[in-house]
């Protein structure tokens, strides 16, 4: 097929696309104002019952206004430990869509370097928009229940991506070898949209209040999935960095202190505890602004390109991708609320 | 011949990061500074003209681009290539003594001036040279196929695409410092490349 | 014509990396000797300049063309940037007579890395005993072994941006960056040699994929062999002069240099050269030619004197002669898709192959051929005079363009006493003798080039070309001051220090007795560090 028809169709397919996602985007609503946490809390009572007395863990002294009240009582004693947890699926929540926000924009920018060749190029947009808009939106309810549809599409969305981009990498000449790691399709950023899925999905089970505890994902679990994220992120950013010849030595960072998270995690998740050590929460918490200071080094990165930002339409498209660090900061957040449930799992588990 | 590119104008981009201060000076120069006739005499000038016109013809232009001008400045710099072969006369000798002969050859085949020939028996003057079978004594001790070929076709195929028109002719991205190119790969273009239209050209 | 005026004096010199900057300079006065006068700032002069500058050695450059500004000077235009080359008249013949001008021969600081395709090999190992291990041309007074170190210094110091695994020769330490994107035309090559089933890779440029300093990387703009105006071309006018002024070099542009004197005693006293039209005089304790092949003979024969009347340390009569070049036999072929191979350094993908493997020869030597990518200028006189191609039918072929590509050699041709450099009876505006060439193809030559045509071919048609069609170049000039173990069969010995005259010494592509099948800038900078150092190591045992 000729450049030209390619072309068309991809514009065509393209703007189906983003047509669907903002449909998507409009159905989810992720600006609309919901309920209030109270409201939610006298909403969710009737429901639950008196507590177990297990969950009596966190208690938080009842409101003011709620003072008097039996039922009002009740929801006080009942809703501290869904705050935690709802505090996490938020947190969950919102590591999604910040993925999802990372990839949506490198996919964009990457697919459009691409030429939108291949006509699936697109579904990764309308994936991680889908995915972003939910994710959005429950970060800000997280009890009220998101469809799975979109952190489910994204999971599934990513996985046919690392298959692409696989053969991507094996069919130019060349096959499996360094050239082409290096430009050729990134097999990490697919595997970065089913995280988004993945951690989506357990926000969701994590923030819906009608599932009964042992139904939730496992802070174990979700500990190991932010290791792997962080690990993994980092490798893709070794890779490209050694492509880049560390040229610089701030290009060490995301190769250095990812790592070690990940390692902190993963011990923090095995360990008997109840609290997460102050020491994997600090080094998430730095991990969170390597995000940052990786987009902030990204941008001097596409000044220095020659042209600066005024050449912009190409140092976009060549120089230092700048929604890659914030995955970072997206993975660090979700590791900071795996412990959180963590810490949650082991209460539950040794209070009698 | 149909345009390939069309639509397609290099200097379009003369004022994005395709252009940089010292190439949009240059191209200035060559666009409209034409140089005047200083060094060929107006008969030189007018044969040189006409022979260009078979070697690079441009029926399809209304503004061709102007060769013997540049071809003139060249001989009154005296700024050639840096080289010639023992046996050639020095650059300038060379090109009057070339014409010259030519000139003559067109007489001992045709029995009239260049000038003075139809454009198929121009042609023929040419091709009979680039094949190596003058006629004309005049020649020595210039070898015909060696001037045509390197001197005179070199020459102006190489004034004639280093015009903006022939880079839009061929689809040529032009200058591009400090923007420079992002995709390299087979069948991939920089959103501000030439388009070919229509299918690429299938083998005769 | 631009009328030049020298931009370095007054205790600066221009600032590569900054418009309109300098940077400090010292300057030397001609009556006072310099420790090295350096004639030449190419791959050899501009390099040597620099590591004897920082081994303490007051070091002062003549180099006849401008000192360049790349981010000012160098338009984005074939036509303009004419002005790179070595344009005076020389003459060229023989049976095969050798394009010269901006074929070969770079104008101004940097030499022809300043135009040059930035392709950085090594020689196969064998090469430096081609006559004890392969059984022709000459042994070099030099090893592989000898040589490597220096080829790493200046594999770092280029910053060559090169494959991670480099199919032959014995491995080496990484190149310091890594290699480039691919482009189309390299990606046609590797297809073709996957399908042949040989070897193919990246071809080590010396440009960067990767900010360095304050230059900023490769933008793949293609204009390479015009000068780099995004000063990712690590050539050695941003590598290797900043670092010689900075050590205290002096660079004098504008400077033809004329005539080398002798003292009483036989030994080197100086050079004549002419800046801002007139001729002066630097004393000097020790002098290099540095000109490369055709100009570094030319001084020596023109500075004959009653002790040397057939030119300055040519008492083995061998200055100016076994000229070697690499011959470019080429092929090029037709794709359905779209090359557009502008894009990026000329020659992005390499096959060595035949230079490694030694049966199914009936030639001795080798050969590497890369993928291409000229200009429509460039390649339009290509068309032009290799079919021969004019009128409509040349338009009509030059439609093509983005879809073309081709296979070039880098082809190694024989060492001969015939292909040689002389004095002519013309002189230029300096009033100097210009250089006659004379160059032919030996039997060798030209079986060797027959091999590599077919075998192009061969992969252009494995690769989908159609309409295959050939043309013929040269490139690099190279052996016209050999070095050598024995007085009688070479100029200078292995540091470059000529036989004759003690402090005269030779740095550039002179100095190779064999070409090999690889280009040469990165060997010649090699040998130019080798020197340095073993300058430094003579002078520190008072042998100097």
């Amino acid at each position: 097929m000729s450049i030209d028809r390619r072309q068309a169709s991809a514009n065509a397919l393209g703007a189906a696309t983003l047509g669907l996602t903002l449909a998507a985007v409009l159905m989810a609503r992720p600006w609309s104002r919901g309920p209030t946490q109270t409201a939610l809390r006298k909403r969710s009572s009737p429901t639950l019952g008196p507590p177990p007395a297990h969950l009596a863990g966190d208690i938080v002294h009842a409101d003011a206004s709620d003072a008097g009240q039996d039922r009002s009582a009740i929801a006080a004693t009942t809703v501290p430990s869904r705050t935690g947890e709802a505090r996490a699926a938020s947190q969950l929540y919102l590591s999604a869509a910040m993925l999802a926000a990372s990839v949506l924009s490198d996919s964009a920018v990457e697919h459009y370097r691409g030429g939108y060749d291949n006509p699936g190029m697109f579904a990764s947009l309308a994936g991680a928009a889908l995915a972003l808009a939910w994710a959005a939106r429950g970060a800000r309810h997280p009890g009220n229940p998101a469809p799975a549809l979109p952190f489910g599409a994204a999971c599934a969305i990513g996985a046919a991506g690392i298959g692409f981009h696989t053969y991507n990498v094996l069919h130019r000449p060349g096959g499996l070898s360094w050239s082409n790691l290096f430009y050729g399709a990134p097999l990490a950023a697919p595997a970065a949209l089913s995280l988004a899925g993945l951690l989506g999905l357990a926000a969701r089970a994590t923030g819906n209040c009608t599932s009964p505890p042992m139904r939730q994902p496992s802070g174990r679990a979700l500990c190991a999935i932010a290791a792997i994220g962080l690990a993994g992120t980092s490798v893709e950013a070794a890779l490209l960095h050694f492509r880049g010849a560390y040229h610089h030595p701030a290009m060490w960072l995301p190769v250095a202190l990812p790592p070690v998270g990940a390692a902190l995690l993963a011990v923090d998740a095995m360990r008997p505890a109840t609290r997460p050590r102050l020491l994997t929460r600090a080094w998430l918490t730095l991990c969170s602004w390597l995000g940052a200071a990786g987009t902030a080094l990204h941008a001097r990165g596409v000044a220095r390109q020659m042209g600066g930002w005024r050449n912009w339409s190409q140092n976009l498209l060549s120089g230092p991708p700048l929604p890659a660090p914030p995955a970072f900061s997206a993975l660090a957040l979700a590791g900071q609320a795996a412990l959180s449930l963590r810490a949650r799992d082991i209460t539950q588990t040794e209070t009698p | 011949m149909s345009a390939r590119y069309p639509g397609y104008d290099v200097l379009a981009k003369w004022d994005s990061p395709s252009f940089d201060d010292a190439t949009r000076q240059v191209l200035e120069q060559r666009l409209r500074a034409l140089p005047p006739r200083r060094f060929l005499s107006p008969t030189e000038w007018e044969l040189l003209e006409a022979v260009n016109r078979r070697l690079l013809p441009q029926p399809d232009r209304e503004d061709p681009i102007p060769i013997t001008p540049w071809i003139d400045a060249m001989l009154y710099n005296g700024q050639g290539e840096g080289f010639r072969h023992p046996d050639m006369l020095p650059m300038r000798e060379a090109w009057r003594h070339g014409l010259v002969a030519l000139n003559d050859e067109a007489h001992c085949r045709h029995g009239r001036s260049y000038t003075e020939l139809d454009a198929q028996a121009q042609d023929a003057v040419i091709q009979a040279l680039v094949d190596g079978h003058e006629q004309s004594p005049r020649w020595r001790p210039l070898s015909a196929k060696r001037f045509l070929v390197q001197q005179m076709l070199k020459t102006a195929a190489g004034i004639y695409y280093a015009h903006p028109t022939a880079w839009n002719e061929i689809g040529f991205g032009g200058p591009a410092s400090p923007r420079g190119y992002v995709r390299l790969g087979l069948d991939q273009r920089d959103a501000w490349e030439a388009r070919a239209a229509g299918p690429a050209r299938s083998p005769a | 014509m631009t009328e030049r005026e020298p931009r370095t004096g007054d205790g600066r010199a221009p600032d590569v990396f900054r418009r309109g900057g300098w940077v400090p300079m010292r300057e030397y006065r001609d009556a006072d000797a310099v420790d090295f006068a350096i004639v030449g700032a190419g791959a050899g002069g501009a390099t040597l300049a620099c590591k004897l500058a920082e081994a303490g050695f007051s070091v002062m450059v003549l180099e006849a063309g401008p000192f360049w500004r790349p981010l000012e000077d160098f338009a984005s235009d074939e036509e303009a940037q004419q002005q790179l080359y070595w344009l005076d008249e020389r003459l060229s013949g023989g049976a095969d007579p050798l394009a010269l001008g901006g074929n070969n021969s770079g104008w101004g600081v940097g030499g022809s890395t300043v135009h040059f395709s930035m392709i950085s090999l090594r020689f196969r190992p064998e090469w430096f005993q081609s006559r004890s291990l392969l059984g022709y041309g000459l042994d070099w007074p030099i090893t592989y072994a000898d040589l490597a170190p220096y080829y790493e210094e200046a594999e770092r110091a280029l910053a060559i941006a090169g494959p991670l695994r480099y199919p032959w020769g014995p491995p080496h330490r990484r190149y310091p960056y890594r290699a480039h994107e691919m482009n189309a035309a390299g990606l046609v090559l590797a297809r073709g040699a996957e399908r042949l089933g040989v070897d193919w890779a990246a071809v080590p440029l010396a440009t960067l994929s990767a900010p360095r300093g304050k230059s900023p990387p490769c933008v793949y703009r293609g204009f390479c062999n015009f000068g780099c105006s995004t000063n990712a071309k690590q050539s050695a006018l941003v590598v290797w002069i900043p670092r010689a002024l900075q050590a205290g070099a002096e660079v004098r542009d504008l400077a033809m240099a004329g005539r080398i004197e002798l003292d009483s005693q036989g030994r080197a006293d100086g050079v004549h050269y002419r800046r801002g039209g007139r001729w002066r005089y630097q004393r000097a304790r020790h002098i290099v030619v540095a000109g490369y092949a055709i100009e570094t003979p030319r001084l020596l024969l023109n500075s004959a004197c009653p002790r040397f009347p057939h030119g300055l340390a040519n008492s083995s009569g061998l200055v100016g002669t076994h000229l070697t070049t690499h011959a470019g036999p080429g092929v090029w072929a037709r794709f359905d898709e779209e090359i557009r191979w502008n894009k990026g350094p000329p020659n992005m993908a390499v096959c060595e192959h035949w230079n490694y493997v030694d049966t199914g020869k009936d030639f001795n030597g080798g050969y590497a051929f890369m993928s291409q990518g000229p200009l429509p200028r460039a390649w339009a006189q290509v068309v032009c005079t290799a079919r021969p191609l004019w009128g409509m039918a040349l338009r009509e072929a030059m439609l093509d363009y983005n879809y073309m590509n081709g296979l070039v050699a880098v082809a190694e041709t024989e060492p001969r006493a015939v292909n040689r450099v002389m004095l002519a009876d013309e002189h230029d505006q300096h009033g100097l003798p210009i250089a006659h060439v004379e160059f032919s193809y030996s039997d060798n030559d030209r079986r060797l080039q027959r091999h590599a045509s077919r075998f192009m071919a061969q992969m252009l048609e494995a690769a989908g070309g159609r309409e295959l069609w050939p043309s013929d170049d040269t490139s690099h000039i190279l052996g016209t001051c050999r070095m050598g173990s024995n007085p009688e069969t070479s100029v200078v010995n292995a540091d470059g220090r000529s036989w004759d005259v003690p402090n005269l010494w030779i740095c550039d592509g002179s100095l190779f007795p064999t070409c090999g099948g690889v280009n040469p800038s990165l060997t010649i900078q090699a040998l130019a560090c080798r020197i340095g150092q073993r300058i430094t190591d003579l002078a520190a045992r008072g042998e100097l």
